[in-house]
């Protein structure tokens, strides 16, 4: 097993998380990506008891809101945290595939 | 130079009530040791002229709290409305929010004063504070060591008496880990006990914010301020509050307590195995029951906070995307790029490794060979911690397996930051209390702590037994009393 | 006729009439300002965490109900991750795992033959924003970014146009009427996505998915072509290729939008932030019971009464209009003119001033003497038409208002017989025309008789006197 992914395999995980790396990082995830990844197949080999899953650690339900609405921002309150904005609208380069 | 905030909260709330002080003393004495100290690197943004303001406008007011005008530090991934909230990322060092979290409103409705935001570890992933894009902060004991993370910046802000309360975040052991290499009281609740609206989500399913303090009693304080049920907070319990100072000094004879094999096991230090033995004859000297036990699937504590934890953060952070808020790359020609420079420049290392990470577990079928199974396994852990404490009042070990070490030590090592909270993880996955006492210092008068882990919101039985432990072991916590 | 059969499923997406969104109190409503109807929770803020709407879930129970679904009483949500800029967390909350419904069913009926299509499950999600596009930007919107969705999806029932057009359209009908969505298929707040593929033998081809249809009629057209694009495809030696498509109505037909992905991209995983949410007996039985008469019962009671198909539908498709005709369907009145003055005078009154008919004047008693009269020929469609204002506005009563109008109806035989006579005095020569067999000339002198007593006279009556006279 070799111990360091391929480029590809770090550019496809990468790819999955929306993030571009440059040379030197792609190398340095070849070896450590796969460090974490050789890390967590240990899950592999641990034998269950139970199949019964926790989600998180609460054991209350959800309870449910009243359908009133509440306080809503303005939309100049909105636009100043906004990078792009255009009038009210926020602004992205065009989105392909509609 | 005035010492107030060496006194007591006690002590400053009994002063400020006979006027013999006024808040905006505290503050000012706040800001001069935060000046003094500036090469701790703390925090990363001050919130000096609001500080003063709150201070000035308090003098009008009733002293109708004990938490009445005192300094707060807030760690910097909990949001502040108008106050910049960086999570030490690039990615969002120039946020201003725009809403506060519950806690800043339950702390502002109590008049406590918030100075600054501490410095932490990117988006609370680490386990030193060093992935802050603001840099490291330094141990107080020893300014070459490392405050210990995610919330450092908390725990060196109390630790060198900058400011008498913090509040942290934990996840993975972030507040318990520095408060243990700091030589503070850190508590992390149950789950569901303190709101998590507002604290910038990592791990959804373990964040837990706390009360990071100088001693126990102040740190119950705290907590009796910041909990409760929270309707913007869909996991935040109904459980009622108690006055969680309400047990302190009362007798620990009779207690049974109980020390998981895997605590004492090759992977701690003979030193800190040492002050952990210490407290275990001082426990059974003085009538409590001391056990050593297993607990199901706790070594692989680690493996499932991993899947879990970078699972879950891959999808949290997934919304730093530079279109609504925060860093966003100029002039992008397409969305990709929009997205994948914004986030390849505005993430440090460990934050991309953990979310690449994360997207991987989860993607197409290895949702189901890792995380489903982990899910699995973490409900094993909690049924194993429930039967347990069908026995035991409380189970104890220690935070850290070692003192703090070095900074710049292990940071291209991926693992090492995971390794380090191999004892933290356990509470975080069965939703536990958990939190640090102080309990002795070891080579070069490095702190160590006592872990406490409490059952499902139990933490005033842990509160009972950490002070036990305090007031007898009477160490001295200040590190300027001791160079 | 092809010998290729189609199999076909189809995913609607239905907007839910609630006040606020799904996860946040903000409006769920389109405001006239973009990015009005907003809050932290909307944009995804840092530290943000969702609520979950009480009403979203009573409507989501009510329409897996309607399809006759399995209710999952404890249910969780779960992430759909991916990037794209309408989605403001980069992730949607929707639920995988335990669709609020499973295996429901609807019934259709096409070509006089009924058939159920199977419901695989209907679940509950987040809408994404709105974006507008213009050169080399788009515009984002958040108004819409979580407004409650409901997702409907068939087993691969349908096999063709007709039965997919009739299975949208029956939807529609019913959660209008149970008032669980608008369901305006043109403004988007009902969506369709058709996935459709054709064989010739029992085995499924490839299959395209076609996004986003904008009516139902195009539901038909869309698959009606892309079959035939299909089977030109395999009859000259290509293949399917799993792919979204969209229909372009002007060119008819449907064009590629991009190749689907291979295997489960959207790294789901269980929603840590919303706990169980449970949904009890007394719940459900409360959902139930408010889900009034559907569509396909008030049919099948109004052609019993005597009202033709084609009105039938009409009036189905009119909710307030059927609801008020339902007040009289165990009422002694002709139900046949009773709606026939709905859909006619009435629905026209209605137009013409924008008003409800419940916040009229035309309370059920005016209704039932009117209707009344009306059938048994008291009154004629004229007179009606003379009142109908007075009857819509006025308090007083029917006869109050036919005597302040002036009006007088005619019903005695003597005076009309008067009448009749002179009329067929001054008309020789229609009489003349009667006689040799012209049937058409007692239409004209119906007419003239009409005429002479101002329509006042009882139309029944005149017919039969005047038959009387020409026949002596």
């Amino acid at each position: 097993m070799s111990d360091k992914l391929t480029r590809e395999e770090v550019l496809h995980v990468a790819r999955l998380a929306r993030i571009e790396l440059n040379e030197e990082e792609i190398e340095k995830y070849q070896v450590q990506l796969k460090t974490l990844f050789n890390e967590v197949d240990k899950i592999k080999n641990v034998e269950l008891k139970s199949d019964n899953k926790l989600i998180a650690p609460v054991m209350h339900t959800t309870k449910l809101r009243e359908d009133v609405a509440g306080e809503m921002l303005e939309p100049e309150e909105i636009m100043k945290n906004v990078p792009v904005s255009n009038g009210n609208f926020v602004e992205v380069p065009v989105m392909i595939n509609e | 130079m005035s010492k107030y905030l060496d006194l007591s909260i006690k002590e400053i709330n009994e002063l400020l009530k006979k006027k013999e002080i006024k808040p905006i003393d505290l503050v000012n004495e706040a800001f001069e040791r935060i000046e003094a100290n500036s090469n701790l690197n703390a925090f990363i943004t001050l919130d000096k002229e609001r500080a003063i303001e709150k201070a000035k406008s308090l003098e009008e007011k009733c002293v109708d709290n004990i938490l009445f005008g005192i300094p707060i530090a807030v760690k910097d991934n909990i949001v502040t409305k108008d106050l910049r909230t960086t999570c030490a990322s690039h990615i969002l060092d120039n946020f201003i929010p725009i809403y506060d979290a519950t806690v800043v409103e339950m702390i502002n409705d109590k008049n406590m004063i918030i100075i600054g935001k501490t410095n932490m570890d990117e988006f609370a992933m680490g386990s030193t504070s060093q992935t802050s894009y603001f840099g490291a902060p330094k141990n107080p004991w020893d300014t070459t060591k490392i405050s210990g993370g995610s919330s450092g910046g908390s725990a060196v802000a109390v630790s060198s008496r900058m400011v008498p309360l913090a509040l942290g975040s934990d996840t993975g052991g972030s507040i318990r880990q520095p408060s243990s290499y700091c030589g503070i009281v850190g508590m992390k609740p149950t789950y569901g006990r303190v709101s998590r609206y507002g604290l910038v989500a990592f791990g959804s399913s373990l964040d837990q914010i706390g009360p990071m303090t100088r001693n126990v009693y102040e740190n119950a304080l705290l907590l009796n301020a910041i909990c409760g049920r929270d309707d913007k907070d869909l996991t935040s319990s109904y459980e009622e509050v108690v006055d969680f100072t309400s047990k302190i000094g009362e007798s620990i004879s009779g207690m049974k307590i109980a020390i998981p094999n895997y605590f004492v096991s090759d992977i701690v230090s003979s030193e800190v195995k040492e002050k952990l033995d210490n407290v275990v004859s001082l426990l059974k000297e003085n009538g409590a029951l001391v056990d050593y036990i297993d607990i199901d699937y706790i070594e692989n504590a680690v493996t499932l906070y991993q899947i879990i934890g970078m699972g879950e953060a891959s999808s949290n952070l997934a919304r730093f995307d530079g279109v609504r808020y925060g860093y966003s790359v100029n002039d992008p020609s397409s969305i990709d790029e929009l997205y994948c420079k914004t986030r390849g420049e505005g993430f440090g290392e460990e934050v991309k490794r953990r979310i690449m990470v994360g997207s991987y577990l989860l993607s197409g079928s290895n949702a189901d060979v890792y995380y489903t199974k982990a899910l699995q396994i973490r409900n094993g852990i909690r049924e194993s911690f429930k039967e347990a404490f069908e026995k035991y009042d409380l189970i104890i070990g220690p935070n850290a397996t070692t003192t703090a070490y070095n900074l710049g030590e292990g940071l291209d090592d991926p693992l090492k930051t995971f390794l380090d909270d191999v004892l933290v993880f356990p509470a975080n996955m069965a939703g536990l209390p958990g939190m640090n006492v102080p309990m002795g210092f070891g080579e070069g008068h490095l702190p160590i702590g006592l872990q406490i882990i409490g059952n499902s919101f139990d933490e005033v039985t842990m509160y009972k037994l950490a002070s036990f432990i305090e007031e007898k072991l009477g160490l001295e916590l200040d590190p300027r009393e001791v160079k | 006729m092809s010998d290729y059969k189609k199999t076909i499923g189809i995913e609607i997406h239905c907007e839910l009439n609630s006040n606020t969104k799904i996860f946040s109190n903000s409006i769920n409503g389109y405001g006239k300002t973009a990015n009005s109807n907003v809050n932290v929770v909307d944009l995804g803020y840092p530290g943000v965490l969702p609520t979950l709407n009480m009403e979203v879930i009573r409507l989501a129970l009510k329409a897996a109900l309607i399809l006759n679904c399995e209710i999952n009483k404890e249910m969780h949500f779960d992430r759909k991750n991916y990037f794209y800029p309408d989605n403001p967390k980069n992730y949607q909350i929707t639920q995988l795992e335990t669709p609020i419904g499973v295996n429901g069913w609807v019934e259709i009926e096409v070509n006089g033959q009924k058939k159920k299509i199977r419901i695989h499950d209907i679940h509950i999600e987040e809408d994404t924003c709105k974006s507008i596009h213009y050169k080399h930007h788009s515009f984002l919107d958040f108004n819409r970014a979580g407004v409650p969705l409901v997702e409907i999806v068939t087993e691969a029932d349908i096999t063709s146009s007709e039965e997919a057009m009739a299975y949208v359209e029956k939807l529609r009908e019913l959660f209008l009427y149970a008032d669980v969505s608008d369901c305006k298929i043109e403004e988007g707040s009902m969506r369709c996505d058709v996935n459709i593929s054709i064989s010739k033998t029992d085995e499924w081809g490839t299959r395209a998915e076609i996004k986003n249809i904008g009516s139902i009629s195009n539901v038909g057209r869309a698959i009606e072509r892309e079959a035939i694009r299909q089977e030109e495809l395999i009859e000259n030696g290509g293949s399917v290729v799993f792919a979204t498509y969209r229909y372009d109505e002007k060119e008819d037909k449907t064009i590629m939008m991009r190749v689907k992905e291979a295997g489960n991209d959207y790294r789901y995983f269980p929603e840590p932030d919303i706990p169980f949410v449970v949904i009890d007996d007394n719940f459900i039985e409360d959902v139930r019971k408010s889900i009034p008469m559907l569509a396909s019962e008030r049919r099948e009671k109004y052609v019993l009464a005597g009202i033709s198909e084609l009105n039938a539908n009409k009036i189905i498709q009119n909710r307030s209009l059927s609801n008020y005709l339902n007040r009289f369907l165990d009422k002694d009145i002709d139900l046949v003119v009773a709606s026939n003055l709905l859909l006619g005078d009435i629905a026209g009154y209605l137009n013409k001033t924008g008003a409800l008919i419940d916040n009229t004047k035309l309370n059920d008693e005016k209704f039932i003497t009117v209707v009344t009269k009306l059938s048994k020929g008291d009154i004629n469609s004229k007179v009606f038409k003379d009142i109908l204002d007075d009857l819509m506005e006025s308090d007083s009563s029917v006869d109050e208002i036919i005597s302040s109008k002036g009006i007088k109806i005619i019903s005695d035989p003597n005076e009309l017989k008067n009448i009749i006579s002179t009329i067929l005095s001054n008309n020789e020569n229609s009489v003349n025309d009667y006689k040799s067999g012209n049937e058409r000339a007692i239409k004209f002198l119906m007419g003239q008789i009409m005429k002479e007593t101002k329509g006042s006279a009882n139309p029944e009556l005149v017919n039969k006197l005047l038959l009387e006279e020409l026949n002596k």
